[in-house]
């Protein structure tokens, strides 16, 4: 990996979340390493293909192969279905979606219920994130 | 009610079979995540955080059915997200049962009352109710107060009308060995069949990153919980994994034991990591790399981990791979695991250790000494 590379990965992974993160394709390196943290990122991101075609959906799996032609990325689209996608074909990566794995710490239940204790609430607890 | 003695021989059976073949990568048990959904938003928990449309998404009856085809597994564990969440549970359920399958479905039981109609007894099928502990701890420890209540309240009736009943616990730094025990007692005298007892694994993915357990610690832990047992308690896992959990013995993870299904397809390489999926299990088995996981893999994340779903097939290899594993499961079933040093450690106060220990949030006003004695 490139020094430039390590930088952008540096700067992608001190981020406290990925959310709204628009990262560099330069060039293969780039577009690995980006895929790679779509892969971890428990929120849904835009591919722009190179035909200009735009996928909203969750990375759920990623192949790598020798070459981009033979790498690919497999998505839950948002609005229905699952596709395939060559690395080859992705021309841009946006993490669009929310990152529903961040910003519920621990530290952040135990205030809340000592918070809600102090004020004699009852039957105190976290919901499920509504289901847009 | 006990485990079914044709539950015992289908087990015994499947594994000797497979031994006997020279089959190295056989599944002891299926995962069927047939959802992420959940309603509860436990800390601990990384199964959850995705996206509406995803958990949205669910396995149909075909895709589970298929899936558990392919495995092979004798027994179905179906896990979530909140299983009763999926409108065709009872569905599923019942086509398992009909392969022949022994199912455990995992439930927080907060809609068990609402959904018991859907399911029949059956030797086949268990309620495996989560609790976490003793209610403070458990309410606690889900992050939702009043959820022990309502598991137990719905418990009693599926006992009363005839389910077989176990409990799965999770662990985390912070538990209280004196309360785990006491909580032993209650869900054996509500008639509980048996119980199962492991350490969280940190999901990387779960909020709560501060109170997951290193071996060190967790052998501590459960060399306290798991020493000097009554013989009231009944546990649903094999004697050796949990003598493996007290120090006892060592064992490195079978992490295809207990392969997991999810909407994304198989998940490689087990339940807890999420390297990838395969579309079938037979690309599962022989595309993953199996060496480059657990503990002598040196791979950095299973180096603490001492999960049931990893090392409770490596127990069971153990147990039917020798002579020595059968005869010490045998000597297992049988002892109560006398170790006065682990009784002293029950009775020394507790420390946090590892951030705010979950048992202080609503402590109780009786001292490990003055409580320890009765649970022993």
């Amino acid at each position: 990996m490139t020094t430039e590379t390590e930088n952008k990965h540096r700067e992608a992974s001190t981020r406290e979340t990925l959310e709204g993160f628009v990262p560099e394709l330069a060039g293969e390196e780039e577009l690995r390493a980006a895929l790679e943290q779509a892969f971890d990122y428990r929120g849904d991101v835009t591919l722009t293909l190179k035909g200009g075609e735009v996928l909203v959906g969750y990375l759920y799996d990623r192949r790598t192969g020798a070459t981009l032609s033979t790498s690919l990325v497999r998505v839950l689209l948002k609005e229905g279905g699952r596709r395939n996608i060559s690395y080859s074909e992705i021309a841009a990566l946006a993490f669009t979606g929310r990152d529903t794995a961040a910003g519920k710490s621990w530290e952040a239940w135990v205030k809340k219920f000592e918070e809600k204790k102090a004020a004699g609430e009852k039957n105190i607890g976290l919901l499920p994130d509504e289901q847009e | 009610m006990g485990v079914p003695v044709s539950q015992m021989w289908a087990v015994s059976s499947y594994v000797l079979k497979n031994r006997l073949q020279g089959r190295k990568h056989y599944p002891l048990v299926v995962m069927l995540e047939v959802l992420f959904r959940c309603n509860l938003a436990c800390a601990g928990c990384g199964k959850v955080q995705y996206p509406a449309h995803v958990l949205k998404s669910q396995l149909t009856p075909e895709e589970c059915f298929r899936a558990v085809e392919e495995a092979g597994a004798p027994i179905v564990n179906i896990p979530g997200g909140e299983p009763l969440l999926h409108p065709q549970i009872g569905e599923i359920v019942e086509g398992l049962i009909a392969r022949g399958k022994y199912v455990y479905l995992c439930t927080n039981a907060l809609l068990l009352k609402e959904k018991m109609h859907l399911f029949k007894p059956s030797k086949y099928f268990t309620f495996t109710i989560h609790l976490d502990g003793e209610r403070d701890h458990h309410d606690f420890a889900v992050c939702r107060e009043g959820t022990y209540d309502i598991a137990v309240d719905a418990m009693k009736e599926a006992i009363a009308k005839g389910f077989r009943v176990t409990t799965n616990s999770t662990l985390f730094d912070g538990a209280d060995p004196v309360g785990v025990r006491r909580f032993f007692d209650t869900m054996m005298e509500m008639g509980v069949e048996g119980m199962m007892v492991s350490p969280g694994y940190s999901y990387d993915k779960a909020p709560d990153q501060s109170h997951f357990l290193g071996k060190e610690r967790t052998r501590e832990l459960f060399r306290q919980i798991l020493s000097n047992r009554k013989k009231s308690w009944r546990f649903n896992a094999t004697p050796l994994f949990f003598e493996y959990l007290m120090g006892e013995r060592d064992y490195d993870c079978t992490p295809w034991g207990i392969p997991t299904y999810t909407i994304f397809g198989w998940q490689k390489p087990c339940y807890l990591l999420q390297d990838g999926y395969a579309d079938t299990f037979k690309e599962l088995i022989e595309e993953t790399a199996w060496d480059e996981y657990g503990e002598k893999s040196g791979n950095p994340r299973c180096a603490n981990c001492m999960v049931h779903c990893g090392f409770e097939p490596s127990a069971v290899n153990h147990t039917f791979g020798s002579l020595d594993g059968i005869v010490a499961t045998v000597k297992g079933m049988l002892s109560t695991y006398p170790d006065a040093e682990a009784l002293e450690m029950l009775k020394a106060p507790r420390t946090a250790t590892g951030g705010d220990p979950l048992v202080q949030i609503a402590a109780k006003s009786a001292t490990p000494a003055e409580t320890v004695e009765a649970t022993r």
